[in-house]
């Protein structure tokens, strides 16, 4: 067991023994080896089942919207990727700062289930992940794999802007002291330089197989309407079949509704069964609200809200 | 808006924003004839359809 996993759960413990809060909600050791899963503790005993490893990809903060009416406070589980959704949330009044309790780890990077699955049998129960250099040796009960980091990370840990989270009430583990990484929207770029047909070609077959399971609305700490758009039947906003022209309806209006307000998790992303780029979406709108407004990654900072719902005098005026 | 939408592979001319008062109704005609003209040249899009 690493001192991470340690502390956490003396953290946690501590916490529920002192009635501090009411739940903890964390990381638990999944199905296979290289998956975790969402645990939510409520007693003392319980939270030897909480577990920090370089599988902890879930961002977890979405859970405190859907439990924002448990009695007492919630203690919560962050890396630096998702510790902005806590400020989305509370900036968007889902719910008080104060019923939150937030349990800040620092965060290197996690490794990408679908990298390691294609290269080690994941279908043992993982007993330790040790780094060696370069290197992450996985030991599981059906045997030890070496994988070179680089290759297993996930894609967004390349350009991580917060190692460390944006907020913790208590920090668990040491903070990590690389330089933050100022994403160059290279990627972006690339598929901005696509002429207007293969754009159309691309995103039309992207946009062709989406199932329309909103698994990425779900996940995502920007979407907490009450009434959601996608869900209303009278009236009819977005046409409920799946048909590429309503799908694409639907990723265009999911887009521009997080525009300025999208944190950048990267959720939407890894939770989409059809491996739709939803993120590329998002990313450009955050892209051109950077541009735009000179605006921060939302939810870096507590006070502050979207660009979108603010005026400036100094805001661009393209369209006079 | 004009931005996503050229992103995902509209051609720029299909959507306009523009500003114009009340008081102006020249600008107004002006720039519905132009996107008109633009649009007439660029077909219907089928992309919104069924």
């Amino acid at each position: 067991m690493n001192k991470v996993t340690e502390n956490l759960r003396k953290t946690a413990a501590k916490l529920l023994q002192d009635k501090e809060v009411e739940m903890v909600i964390g990381y638990g050791l999944g199905s296979e080896a290289v998956r975790t899963q969402p645990v939510f503790i409520t007693s003392p005993e319980d939270t030897e089942k909480l577990v920090w490893n370089s599988f902890c990809v879930n961002g977890l903060t979405k859970y405190l919207s859907d439990l924002k009416t448990h009695p007492g406070k919630l203690a919560i589980v962050v890396k630096g990727c998702d510790s902005r959704g806590i400020f989305r949330l509370t900036q968007d009044n889902i719910i008080p700062r104060d019923k939150i309790v937030v349990i800040g780890i620092p965060c290197a990077g996690q490794l990408s289930y679908t990298k390691l699955a294609s290269k080690i049998d994941v279908s043992g129960q993982l007993n330790d992940v040790e780094e060696k250099g370069d290197d992450v040796v996985i030991k599981t009960t059906k045997g030890d794999f070496t994988v070179k980091k680089s290759e297993a990370l996930l894609d967004k840990c390349n350009t991580c802007e917060h190692h460390n989270p944006v907020v913790a009430d208590h920090v668990v583990g040491d903070a990590i002291n690389a330089s933050p990484t100022t994403d160059s929207y290279d990627e972006i770029k690339k598929y901005e330089a696509m002429s207007t047909e293969e754009k159309a070609k691309f995103w039309l077959s992207q946009f062709e197989r989406c199932i329309r399971c909103y698994a990425c609305r779900n996940t995502c700490p920007g979407c907490t309407c009450r009434e959601c758009i996608f869900d209303a039947i009278k009236p009819d906003w977005v046409g409920k079949e799946i048909d590429v022209s309503e799908n694409e309806l639907f990723h265009l209006t999911r887009a521009f509704h997080l525009a300025g307000r999208c944190v950048d998790c990267g959720e939407c992303d890894r939770v989409c069964p059809m491996d739709i780029p939803i993120r590329l979406l998002n990313k450009k709108l955050l892209k051109e609200c950077k541009e735009l407004f000179n605006m921060e990654t939302p939810g870096s900072v507590e006070e502050g809200g979207s660009v979108i719902g603010q005026y400036r005098l100094e805001d661009p005026e393209e369209f006079m | 808006m004009k931005r996503l939408l050229e992103y995902v592979g509209y051609d720029p001319g299909r959507f306009n924003a523009r500003w114009i008062s009340g008081s102006e109704g020249q600008k107004w005609a002006d720039t519905t004839k132009d996107m008109t003209e633009k649009l007439k040249a660029l077909g219907p899009n089928k992309r919104f359809s069924k």
